[in-house]
């Protein structure tokens, strides 16, 4: 047995524009329903020319439905707080198990959305009104502060940001803290509300696709962008023992590299791909050919799908296992892609499926790979890859396994 | 049980509002006299290509800086990975690129400010400087981020202690940092000498900078600048807590209070923010040569990078500053333990236990 025993999947929670819960993600996903269209909470110029995968619940709804309580709670920590909230009701832990359990959650601009919007006024110090409860919510670790004190977190809290893998890493050193004994129990995801700052961005990048985003055809041109969040609770081995829980899956296997080749964009070659899925191989001691399902990274850039097709070539020789892109249902959640992709492979372990990619028609010609394009039914799977790719070259993969 | 392998730290670098890449270490502090001090920078053109000197913003250009002064440090030429540690990241970049939206409505927008107020663009881009494709990981845990990024380091170190972890921490003093905060308070209302900041006690600090990198691993070399025997974080502590707090990891690493030769505190000079630190220092640690540095650097996020690398090089250099002596207490002349005890805002609290390592 490894070093410090396995860790363990409890529980999970998860908001994104195909449902507000679990239950809702998976319906929608059996279903194929996904949350792609216009723009109408954010308040954007770019509400009908770059429509995205919006969750259409208001702030003050949001409030509601996450229990939230005081001020300066940011759309990113109402998400954050509504996974989070159902995330530690589904692992069952107590007040005093909170008290002692770790908090690390990622995210790619903090509380961006409300300083936006209130930027002349922070900016004007003479200014005061409601807008100061967000003053300086921009501050990304601001948001995981405010989750661990809503739900009553204290021994240790991080938060991470390494662009669009962040959530996927958050997940790996919640994994790292619990086998080195610093702690027994990390709740770690990520969240991310929409932002004129990132739909700017991206779309500044020219990696924006004004259609509805085709992951792997020799179509696509660009990537949705989506909101959400989730978070899953990891427990030791020990512990889980110990309290004789009924873990929903293991985590066995984490890989984390860089593919050292440009700060926004993947090698042709897959480097950082390859490595990042070897290593959670390695880690997991787990063979190639045993993967069931990838959850690939499937952004529906031409230069990721590209990149990342080839890494998947490379690692399986030739012979891919089913895989498949979530990013059409949700949009590229950004910092929540990693949790809300790792539970919706948890789910792929639990129910026997594979959800299928939407909107692909042709291969692209220089890789001929298919993903699943209809869902999977009753199929046995007992290891998922989950990718997670991102700026500054930053690539991640999971090794989720059934118990 | 096997005993966890000793953490060595085998280079440092620290660009700060004082002269810390040349080698004078603290000999003739720098005053501010506006609350805000900024980077005294070295020639970049020593440190980076041409292009990369145009293309980079300002705290990009530090932090690549402090980075490359590190390995050369430390004699590595490549790390096995690399993790950044910052507060509000690149806020300047980040702001520019806001502004740019709200002026042009949205469109005609160019991605640069975008791609550079990333907060992982300084580890993604010194991964990439030195085509590095090992581990790559930035934390952004407020005044604990630099503790979450070492949490990172040690834990694949006590795995494989011949790894080679390269870990920095950065922050800037910005216009819009200072305004999204001035209304709690963060700041002085009165303008002051910063060498003074501690013989002001009013609410409010200085507002600082810096970035700081460490190499660090678990094996010794003849570069070896100390060991780090261990550091905690711990959140909005009462200050029986922080005692007790304190008292328990010197215990888990086999040190008594009176064992320290010096203790480095992170009061910020805000009479306010101070008082939980302040009852360390009046109370448990009073009788330990006590060191301050805030007055040399403001307050950031990421301060307590600069503290491990005044501390760390106490020990290597086995010289205290003067400028960064608070008590009468003299330090000894063998300086063979230092503690630094940081706070940022009242809020997160981080310990670092440094040690001379055996010869």
């Amino acid at each position: 047995m490894r070093k410090g025993g396995r860790v363990f999947i409890t529980g999970y929670g998860i908001i994104t524009s195909i449902g507000k819960n679990a239950e809702e993600n998976l319906q929608s996903l059996v279903n194929q329903r996904h949350g792609y269209g216009d723009i109408d909470i954010l308040n954007t110029a770019h509400s009908h020319d770059l429509r995205c995968c919006e969750i259409k619940i208001t702030d003050e709804d949001l409030r509601a439905l996450a229990r939230a309580e005081g001020n300066g709670l940011t759309r990113t920590s109402l998400l954050g707080l509504v996974a989070l909230r159902e995330a530690v009701q589904h692992a069952q832990l107590t007040k005093e198990e909170l008290n002692r359990s770790g908090l690390l959650s990622s995210t790619t601009t903090g509380g961006i959305r409300e300083f936006e919007r209130d930027f002349f006024n922070i900016l004007d110090l003479d200014r005061r009104g409601e807008f100061e409860q967000f003053a300086d919510t921009a501050i990304p670790g601001d948001h995981s502060e405010r989750l661990a004190g809503q739900v009553g977190i204290h021994n240790y809290v991080a938060t991470l940001s390494t662009a669009c893998s962040s959530a996927a890493n958050a997940i790996m050193q919640g994994a790292a803290l619990i086998r080195s004994g610093r702690l027994d129990c990390a709740v770690c995801g990520g969240s991310e509300a929409l932002s004129k700052f990132t739909i700017n961005g991206f779309n500044a990048l020219m990696i924006l696709d004004n259609e509805h985003c085709r992951p792997f055809d020799a179509s696509r041109r660009g990537l949705n962008l989506g909101e959400g969040a989730a978070y899953l609770v990891l427990e030791s081995e020990a512990r889980v023992e110990r309290l004789k829980k009924k873990p929903l899956a293991i985590l066995a296997g984490t890989g984390n590299a860089n593919d050292a080749y440009h700060l926004t964009a993947s090698s042709p070659e897959g480097t950082g791909a390859l490595k990042a899925m070897r290593l959670a191989l390695s880690h997991a001691r787990i063979d190639a050919r045993d993967i069931g399902y990838v959850n690939a990274h499937g952004t529906a850039t031409e230069n990721n799908d590209l990149s990342e097709g080839t890494g998947l070539k490379r690692l399986f020789a030739g012979e891919l296992p089913p895989f498949s892109s979530t990013k059409p249902y949700t949009g590229h959640t950004l910092a929540a892609a990693g949790s809300i992709e790792a539970v919706y492979s948890i789910l792929a372990l639990q129910h026997g499926m594979v959800w299928p990619s939407l909107n692909f028609m042709s291969p692209i010609p220089e890789l001929e790979i298919h993903p699943a394009t209809s869902l999977i039914r009753n199929v046995s799977i007992r290891h998922v890859l989950s990718n997670s790719f991102g700026f500054g070259g930053n690539t991640s993969s999971l090794l989720l396994s059934a118990v | 049980m096997q005993g966890k392998p000793l953490i060595y730290i085998n280079g440092t670098a620290s660009i700060s509002p004082q002269r810390t890449f040349d080698g004078s270490f603290l000999s003739e502090p720098i005053n501010y006299t506006g609350n805000v001090l900024t980077c005294q920078t070295p020639d970049f053109k020593a440190y980076l290509p041409a292009i990369q000197l145009r293309r980079l913003g300002r705290m990009l250009r530090v932090g690549l800086t402090a980075s490359i002064i590190c390995l050369r440090n430390s004699a590595i030429t490549t790390p096995d990975g690399i993790i950044t540690a910052t507060g509000y990241g690149f806020l300047e970049d980040t702001e520019r690129f806001l502004r740019e939206i709200i002026e042009r409505n949205e469109s005609q927008l160019t991605p640069t400010h975008f791609m550079q107020g990333t907060y992982n663009a300084l580890a993604g881009l010194v991964g990439l400087s030195l085509h590095c494709t090992g581990y790559n990981n930035t934390y952004v845990s407020k005044g604990y981020a630099l503790g979450s990024a070492l949490d990172d380091a040690i834990i694949q170190i006590q795995d494989e202690p011949e790894l080679n972890m390269l870990v920095g921490a950065y922050d800037e003093a910005v216009s819009v940092q200072y305004k999204s905060v001035a209304r709690d308070g963060h700041f002085k209302q009165e303008q002051i000498d910063s060498l003074k900041l501690f013989e002001h006690p009013t609410p409010g600090s200085l507002q600082g900078e810096g970035a700081a990198f460490f190499l660090l691993s678990g094996v010794q070399t003849s570069q070896t600048i100390c060991r780090l025997t261990g550091h905690y974080g711990l959140f909005q502590p009462t200050a029986d807590e922080l005692f007790n707090e304190l008292e328990s990891f010197l215990s888990a690493h086999e040190t008594t209070i009176s064992d320290l030769d010096l203790w480095i505190a992170g009061l910020s000079g805000d009479v306010n923010r101070d008082q939980t630190l302040r009852s360390l220092a009046d109370g448990a640690l009073s009788s330990i040569p006590q060191g301050r540095f805030k007055h040399l650097t403001g307050e950031y996020c990421t301060a307590d990078g600069f503290a491990l690398w005044l501390g760390a090089n106490i020990i290597k250099k086995q010289s205290v500053p003067a400028s960064i002596m608070a008590s009468s207490l003299k330090a000894p002349n063998k300086l063979r333990k230092v503690l630094i005890v940081n706070h940022y805002l009242d809020r997160n609290y981080t310990f670092y236990l440094l040690e001379r390592p055996r010869a």
